[in-house]
């Protein structure tokens, strides 16, 4: 008798987790949701908590108990509890992440509750970037923008034509030519910054294979996903990856920038090619002398990158409909657009997009809208394979860069590809 | 041998309490360490993916991933890069540790200004001491640089310590000396300070000199603190992994891959827990028979009189 109670009252002291118990056990009072999501940039944070806060005070249904988690391992810490079989109710991804979650049936879809108004109203490229097997399991409350910003001074000091809107983009030549000419200024130690102090991670596939598809390549055949040989490591790919190789090699970017502040404060950088969230540092760094530049041809046409973070449902929610009220709550065209003039994002709502001041026609930031309607912008990969993909990729961007052999360098990632798609089966559906 | 009954029930009871006192170290040892074990060493022979698909079960794929690994060049890779790092560091890093100690076991003023200043960086987070060296070692703003650029005239200039696959393991390898050696330093001063000073004072008498004293007395002294010095060092080496993630995340090309670092790759970022679990039997396999041979070759005095 003795024993067991001295026993226990040892695993009562070691696992503190045993005696607390479930708490929210189910009474009369509003549902709770429990909702993850990653501690992004400030303003995006406070948007997000500030929207919790309202949703929680204007009505009694349902109540949203968030959890923020660290960004550098957000994706390390939701598929470790994928694992363990420990998801909230809804929690958001890390753009094409998603679809690994979709495929392994951790997501729900989200169709049955998307009314029509809102499936009219939302800009084509969430809807896009939503879908998996027909059917969609991520809602992005806004989207992204990548093109060059630049410095408005050096550009007509170089004499370099400014073009404003995405039909009236560069030329390759006209490009690799503005390179040079600003790469000549004596204030400019780099022609162009490409953000590599973001380090190896998603960036390097956001950014960079938008460069990988201008030239005519991609990360992975988009027909059926079934294979990266010939393609990653094909001619145009690595035509692609050589020309940017070079740009480091014979000086024009920047490996190793000191810090973030190369284009906006130093000024030692004429251009810079980044997304949509350095509109506020770029904004107030270079006032009058900012200009965002549509993203110019690079190898054939020109290509930009699309998607942000999206909302998922997941299947092991016991109140989906809750869940999704508060998915709804922020998905709704003020808030997007609360959203949007915080982070500087793309709102994720037609109707939003026309009121933004940003986004809207003339506003500062519209060439992203045009970027996203005219077709520049193209998904990431719409396949379960994404996150090994991005791995690989972004490992060989960082070689290749480093000055590795590109054609060894991408055969490698190929065949490593290659490989995963054959130890999951191909990734079947059902 | 009044009551026999008595005492073997007092050794009963003892033996109880003995088997309960070890309980929560027992209970931790076993859910946090032995139970991981079993399921790594279960998970090897599946293709267990992180994310667990509910319609395509893991599969029972027998010797595959072992097969895999024996033909996987990054591991090799990283496996060399650990022994290398192993050999370097722990001679290294032992013998610096020696002389610290060896510095700061005397009367001078400030001693414990100095034990203080070597041992800090032991007590500061891994991820800290990184990143901050991570601006040292900066191309163009970095300290280090700078002062080689300075020292010689403007010779040295530019090397870009993290990102060149000749210097990345050396940097790798200066700051882990840098970070860890002051953890030894203290040991080798605890036994230092355990030499009688007799042995010195009857050394002196006889003429010797301070480096007759050094290899005649203090080291043969310091034997069993060497011995677990380069034992822990080792297996602390082997753990590398928290600089590397920091700073170049194995690269560039491989050039700081470590077991560990490609264990989490794969299994974290590849989502392929089976085969790092795979990694991680083969990893502790090769380090338990390193520490066994060690144990053999470098055998404890235990009594010193």
């Amino acid at each position: 008798m003795k024993k067991v109670s001295m026993f226990l009252l040892v695993l009562v002291m070691v696992f503190p987790a045993f005696s607390g118990g479930q708490s929210d056990a189910e009474s009369d009072g509003p549902v709770t949701v429990d909702v993850w999501f990653h501690s992004g940039k400030g303003e995006e944070r406070e948007v997000l908590n500030t929207q919790i806060e309202e949703f929680n005070s204007i009505q009694d249904e349902v109540f949203v108990k968030a959890t923020m988690l660290p960004e550098g391992s957000y994706n390390e810490q939701v598929s470790a509890a994928a694992l363990a079989g420990d998801l909230p109710d809804l929690l958001d991804f890390d753009g094409p992440n998603v679809y690994n979650y979709a495929w392994s049936g951790h997501l729900i879809p989200m169709d049955g509750y998307i009314s029509a108004d809102m499936k009219s109203d939302l800009l084509p490229s969430i809807l896009a970037q939503g879908e998996y097997d027909k059917k969609i399991y991520a809602l992005g409350t806004f989207d992204s923008g990548l093109a060059i910003w630049a410095n408005k001074a050096y550009l007509e000091k170089a004499g370099v034509r400014i073009p404003t809107a995405v039909d009236d983009r560069w030329s390759f030549e006209e490009f690799k030519d503005a390179l040079v000419k600003l790469q000549a200024l004596p204030e400019v130690e780099y022609a162009i910054d490409f953000k590599m102090n973001y380090g190896q991670g998603e960036w390097y596939s956001y950014g960079f294979s938008p460069i990988v598809q201008a030239f005519g390549g991609d990360l992975i055949d988009r027909n059926g996903y079934k294979t990266s040989q010939g393609i990653i490591n094909g001619p145009e790919a690595v035509a692609a990856m050589e020309w940017f190789q070079s740009l480091f090699q014979e000086g024009y970017a920047i490996a190793e920038p000191a810090g973030d502040d190369d284009f906006y404060a130093k000024k030692i950088t004429a251009l810079s090619f980044v997304g949509h969230w350095m509109w506020q540092p770029h904004n107030s760094g270079l006032g009058e002398d900012l200009v965002l530049l549509p993203m110019p041809v690079m190898g054939k046409k020109a290509v930009t990158g699309m998607g942000s973070w999206c909302w998922g449902l997941t299947s092991q929610s016991k109140n989906p409909e809750a869940a999704w009220k508060f998915l709804e709550y922020i998905m709704q065209p003020s808030q997007t657009l609360f959203m949007s003039n915080g982070n500087g994002a793309v709102p994720a709502r037609l109707s939003a997009l026309k009121r933004s001041s940003l986004f809207g026609a003339g506003g500062s930031l519209e060439v992203f809208t045009q970027q996203l309607s005219t077709g520049v912008a193209v998904p990431r990969p719409i396949t379960p394979a994404y996150p090994v993909i991005t791995e690989l990729f972004a490992e060989a961007v960082q070689n290749i860069v480093n000055g590795a052999d590109v054609q060894s360098e991408l055969d490698k990632t190929a065949a490593a590809i290659d490989q995963d798609l054959a130890d999951n089966q191909g990734y079947p559906v059902k | 041998m009044k009551n026999p009954v008595g005492l073997g029930q007092l050794r009963k009871k003892e033996e109880r309490s003995a088997w309960l006192f070890s309980m929560p170290a027992l209970i931790l040892l076993f859910v946090f360490l032995i139970l991981p074990f079993i399921l790594a060493l279960g998970f090897s022979f599946t293709d267990q993916r992180l994310i667990p698909n509910l319609n395509l079960p893991t599969r029972f794929i027998g010797l595959r991933n072992y097969i895999r690994l024996a033909a996987d060049s990054n591991f090799h890779i990283a496996l060399r890069n650990n022994f290398l790092f192993v050999i370097i560091v722990v001679p290294l890093q032992t013998s610096l540790a020696l002389c610290l100690a060896m510095l700061i076991n005397r009367k001078i003023q400030f001693v414990n200004v100095y034990r203080t200043v070597f041992f800090s960086p032991v007590v500061t987070t891994m991820v800290v001491v990184a990143i901050v060296w991570s601006f040292l070692y900066h191309p163009d703003s970095g300290f280090i640089n700078k002062m080689l650029n300075f020292l010689s005239f403007g010779k040295i200039s530019g090397i870009s310590w993290l990102n060149d696959t000749f210097w990345a393991l050396p940097a790798i390898i200066i700051l882990s000396i840098w970070q860890g050696v002051g953890f030894q330093m203290i040991i080798y001063l605890a036994g230092l300070q355990d030499i009688p000073l007799e042995l010195y004072e009857s050394s002196m008498m006889d003429g010797a000199g301070p480096w007759k004293n050094f290899v005649h007395i203090t080291l043969p002294q310091l034997k069993n603190t060497t011995i677990f010095v380069a034992v822990s060092t080792t297996i602390l080496a082997f753990k590398l992994f928290t600089q590397v993630w920091v700073l170049t995340k194995g690269g560039p090309q491989n050039a700081t891959i470590t077991s560990i670092v490609y264990l989490y790759k794969q299994g974290f970022k590849q989502l392929k827990v089976g085969y790092a679990a795979s990694i991680a039997i083969v990893f502790f396999i090769i380090v338990l028979l390193i520490s066994l041979i060690q144990r053999h070759f470098l055998k404890e005095e235990r009594s010193v009189d």
